[in-house]
């Protein structure tokens, strides 16, 4: 697979930050008080058990999921909210923000009735308002850079794993998003598929996105994160560089689920 | 003694009768799926009031019978003012009850479609709008062919039902026709053919664009 030198163009990173974030699904609490800064430019890895969480902060991001207390904030504007425990934000005013942030998702989320081509260029048309030449240009662009200028025509079942998830990931960078979210992008892939959407992810890295990634790969985690956090049972209990967090696990629940899972991958051999 | 005879010379003017048949489940259907599209998507909105609405037409149209929603508007329309052709009549009441039954239809299949769709589709920031009619609702035809084309079989034949407000489509041409010539058996056989051509090729159609919708 060759890339084109640039996936993004220039990217102008946003931050993120969030304070005492809460999230309740009835009466469970799925996020407590979670306080975390995203800086610009960075590659964030969200790691934990199941159920600890993870997606559900990820997803409060870009307010798929609407957090109940507390504050996001994308550079210095408030996500969902007019203010601080006020209103809903106006559906116009969140679409603009969610203009900005880019979304991959584990089960890629493609739209089965739109080629590889349509899927890329829906967003460019409908939400920009590009031409429909235009964006196909565009999209035909943002294939070729992760590798699929030859299959801008396929629906996504005539597509490889690795290669919807490579079309969803130029579908989100097409819209020139300033900030990324993958929520576990490879663990719906066969192993030998997760190199080729891992490569793409460390080339939008090197651009300078911002990168918020959950992930279980730990490999990419260690070497591509500038950032690491820890979740269980909806609390950040820690975060630090890699080499602080994999090498020097300070937290007890920390080294229990690294040691969990270095033992499931050597069994796994 | 059968006549083939009859069959042949009376053939002509009952085929030409279905093309009221024709125009009132096909326009119907096509009112039916504009109309039932919005039902559905009011009847899954998060405002209670379009929820609300949503089951009460549904419950109307869906539980009583066309024949008496063909009489109230073939009836009511005039007392409230509103002077249309009776065809036009039976072909918009067709629709609104059609549109019942094809909302129901859409709202099953809205529910075979992953929830990811529609993520992915507010995630790059598309409006509701976007969402329904490029991403949700093409999905959930496609889901719901089958059983579309079903509700379009069942429209040809509840069409002559519209013989009640005066309109002579198959069903009430072949009835003048039988007692005019004294050859019921021939002449309904010869309707029931017309018919049974009808929905067969409604459904190798339906089956043909079921497989152009495979993708
Ligand atoms: N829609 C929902 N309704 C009720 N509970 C939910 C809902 N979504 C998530 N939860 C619960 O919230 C908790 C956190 O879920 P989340 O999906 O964020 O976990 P996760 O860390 O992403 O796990 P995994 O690694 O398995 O993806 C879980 O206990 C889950 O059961
Ligand atoms: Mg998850």
């Amino acid at each position: 697979m060759t890339l084109a030198p640039s996936l993004t163009g220039t990217v102008n990173p946003a931050s993120a930050r969030l304070e005492n974030v809460c999230k309740f699904y009835g009466e469970f609490q799925a996020l407590k008080d979670i306080s975390l800064v995203i800086p610009p430019g960075k590659v964030t890895c969200l790691i934990g058990p199941s159920g600890s969480g993870k997606s559900t902060l990820l997803r409060c991001i870009n307010f798929l999921e609407e957090y109940d207390r507390g504050g996001i904030w994308i550079d210095d504007r408030l996500i969902g909210y007019e203010t601080v425990g006020g209103r809903r934000m106006g559906g116009r005013a969140l679409r603009e923000m969610r203009r900005d942030i880019g979304m991959v998702f584990q089960q890629f989320n493609l739209w089965p009735h739109m080629t590889a081509l349509q899927n890329v260029a829906e967003g460019l048309e409908r939400v920009k308002g590009i031409p429909r030449a235009r964006a196909h240009e565009i999209a035909s662009e943002a294939l070729a850079k992760v590798g699929l200028g030859d299959k801008t025509g396929n629906h996504p079942s005539r597509l490889s794993g690795g290669q919807q998830q490579r079309v969803a990931i130029a579908r989100a960078v097409a819209m020139q998003p300033r900030i990324m979210l993958f929520d576990e992008p490879t663990s719906a892939l066969d192993p030998e598929l997760v190199g080729e959407v891992l490569g793409v992810m460390k080339q939008l890295a090197a651009e300078g996105m911002t990168m918020v990634v959950v992930t279980h790969e730990m490999g990419f985690a260690a070497h591509v994160a500038d950032r690491v956090v820890f979740m269980e049972r909806g609390e950040l209990v820690a975060q630090g560089s890699p080499a602080e967090i994999f090498q020097n696990p300070g937290d007890r629940r920390l080294a229990a689920f690294l040691q969990g899972y270095l033992e499931r991958n050597s069994l796994e051999l | 003694m059968f006549s083939f005879q009859t069959i042949i010379d009376n053939l002509p003017v009952l085929a030409a009768s279905a093309r009221y048949t024709l125009l009132i489940s096909g326009a119907g259907c096509f009112l039916g799926l504009i109309f039932g599209a919005l039902i559905c998507v009011a009847a899954v909105s998060r405002a209670s009031a379009a929820r609300a609405f949503a089951g009460v037409y549904v419950s109307f149209f869906r539980g009583v019978p066309l024949l008496i929603q063909l009489l109230l508007a073939f009836y009511l329309l005039p007392l409230v003012g509103v002077n249309v052709p009776a065809l036009a009549a039976a072909i918009f009441t067709v629709g609104l009850c059609a549109a019942a039954y094809i909302s129901e239809i859409l709202r099953g299949a809205l529910n075979a479609i992953p929830r990811g769709q529609a993520e992915a589709a507010m995630a790059v920031g598309l409006a509701p709008r976007d969402i329904w009619t490029r991403i949700l609702l093409p999905q959930a035809l496609k889901i719901s062919m089958p059983a579309l084309v079903n509700e379009l079989i069942l429209l040809v034949k509840a069409s002559s039902l519209v013989t009640v407000v005066g309109i002579v489509e198959i069903t009430r041409m072949s009835q003048a026709i039988a007692s005019a010539t004294y050859r019921p058996l021939e002449i309904y056989l010869t309707a029931a053919f017309l018919y049974l051509a009808i929905n067969l090729v409604i459904a190798a159609l339906g089956r043909n664009l079921e497989r152009r919708l495979a993708w």
